[in-house]
C-alpha cells in the first residue's frame, strides 16, 4: 500500500496512508502518514464505534491538507486500551511454546501453497 | 517509589510494535531463513494538495478482498485464508455497498475479530464527510491493490494499473487504507 502511495504521488496525486504498523509504513517512506496505534486491522478506527471511525478519517484528511512535506506521520491520539500488554502479543515468537512453533510451521507451508496453487491457475483467482 | 515513578512516563513496552523486528524473528524461529526484504526508499515524492479539500474528489484504495462464499471462512474472526487473496486490482461502485474482508492478511487475530468492516474500509465515512461538505465528493469508484509478496508485480504491474484507474475516475487526491 505505501508503494502505490508512493507511485501516485510521483505522479502527482497526493495521497495520505491510513495504517497501524508505523515501522513498515516509515520504512517504506510515504509522503503523508496517519498511524493509529492499535492492533493490526483497524487503520480506520475502533470496531463499532462510529465516533472513533469519523475522529480517525478526519484526522486522515488534516494530514492530508496540512503536511509540510514527505514523510509526515501523524499519530492519533486515541488509545485501543488502558492496558498496552496487547502490544507484546503479535508474532511474538518468545511467547510461543515449540509445540505452537511447529504447529504454526506446518499451517504457513499450507497456507503458502494455497497460494501459490491460486497464482498458476489464474482462472481460479478470477 | 523510584524517581522515574513521579514522572508519569508510559511504560518502556508501550510503544508502536517493531513488526519488522517482530516478523524477521518470527519467521527465523518458523525455520525460514532468508528474511523478507521490506520495500524501503530514502526519497519520498511529495505532491501538494492541489484545490481545498472541500473542492475536491478524493479516491480511496483499500487492501480488504470483496467476499467470494466459494473461498472458505472469511469471517469474522477466520483464521488466515489465503485462498482469500486476490491478484489483480479491482474496481467497485462507491455509490453502492460492498462485503469486503481481510482474511487474507496478517492482521491481528489475538485482538480484533474483523467483524466491523468500517474499521478497514472507510467508504460510509467518506460518504458522510463528502454530504458534509468536508470533501467534495467520493470519487466513483474504490479500488482494491492486492497484497502480492512480489514487489516486482506490485511496482511493475499494480501500481500503474491503480494509477491509470485513479485518473479515469479524475480523483483529485486518494485516502489508502493498508490493513
Amino acid at each position: 500500500m505505501s508503494l502505490a502511495a508512493r507511485h501516485l504521488e510521483a505522479n502527482g496525486i497526493p495521497t495520505v496512508v491510513m495504517g497501524c504498523a508505523k515501522d513498515i509504513v516509515e520504512y517504506c517512506g510515504v509522503p503523508r502518514f496517519l498511524f493509529s496505534d492499535f492492533p493490526l486491522g483497524n487503520p480506520a478506527g475502533r470496531p463499532n464505534d462510529p465516533q472513533s471511525q469519523a475522529f480517525t478519517l478526519e484526522l486522515a484528511l488534516r494530514v492530508l491538507e496540512a503536511a509540510p512535506g514527505p514523510r509526515t506521520t501523524v499519530q492519533s491520539p486515541l488509545r485501543w486500551s488502558a492496558d498496552p500488554a496487547w502490544k507484546l502479543d503479535f508474532s511474538n515468537i518468545a511467547r510461543l511454546s515449540p509445540e505452537e512453533i511447529a504447529r504454526r510451521r506446518a499451517e504457513f507451508d499450507r497456507q503458502k501453497e494455497i497460494a501459490r496453487t491460486i497464482r498458476t491457475e489464474p482462472q481460479a483467482a478470477q | 517509589m523510584t524517581e522515574e515513578e513521579g514522572f508519569g512516563f508510559a511504560p518502556e513496552d508501550d510503544v508502536p510494535i517493531p513488526y519488522l523486528q517482530r516478523i524477521r524473528d518470527y519467521y527465523q524461529a518458523l525455520g525460514y531463513g532468508a528474511p523478507y526484504r521490506w520495500a524501503h526508499y530514502a526519497e519520498v515524492p511529495f505532491a501538494p494538495l492541489q484545490k481545498k479539500l472541500c473542492d475536491s474528489r478524493i479516491g480511496l484504495v483499500t487492501t480488504a478482498a470483496p467476499y467470494h462464499p466459494d473461498k472458505g471462512d472469511q469471517g469474522p474472526g477466520a483464521a488466515y485464508n489465503a485462498a482469500a487473496k486476490f491478484y489483480t486490482v479491482y474496481s467497485g461502485d462507491s455509490a453502492a455497498e460492498h462485503d469486503l474482508r481481510i482474511s487474507h492478511v496478517g492482521y491481528d487475530r489475538t485482538h480484533t475479530t474483523a467483524a466491523d468492516r468500517s474499521t478497514w474500509f472507510p467508504l460510509a465515512q467518506l460518504r458522510l464527510l463528502a454530504a458534509a461538505g468536508r470533501i467534495g465528493e467520493v470519487a466513483p469508484r474504490f479500488h482494491g491493490a492486492p497484497t502480492n509478496r512480489s514487489h516486482r508485480t506490485t511496482l511493475d504491474t499494480d501500481c500503474p494499473e491503480l494509477l491509470a484507474r485513479v485518473r479515469e475516475d479524475k480523483a483529485d487526491a486518494v485516502v489508502l487504507v493498508a490493513v
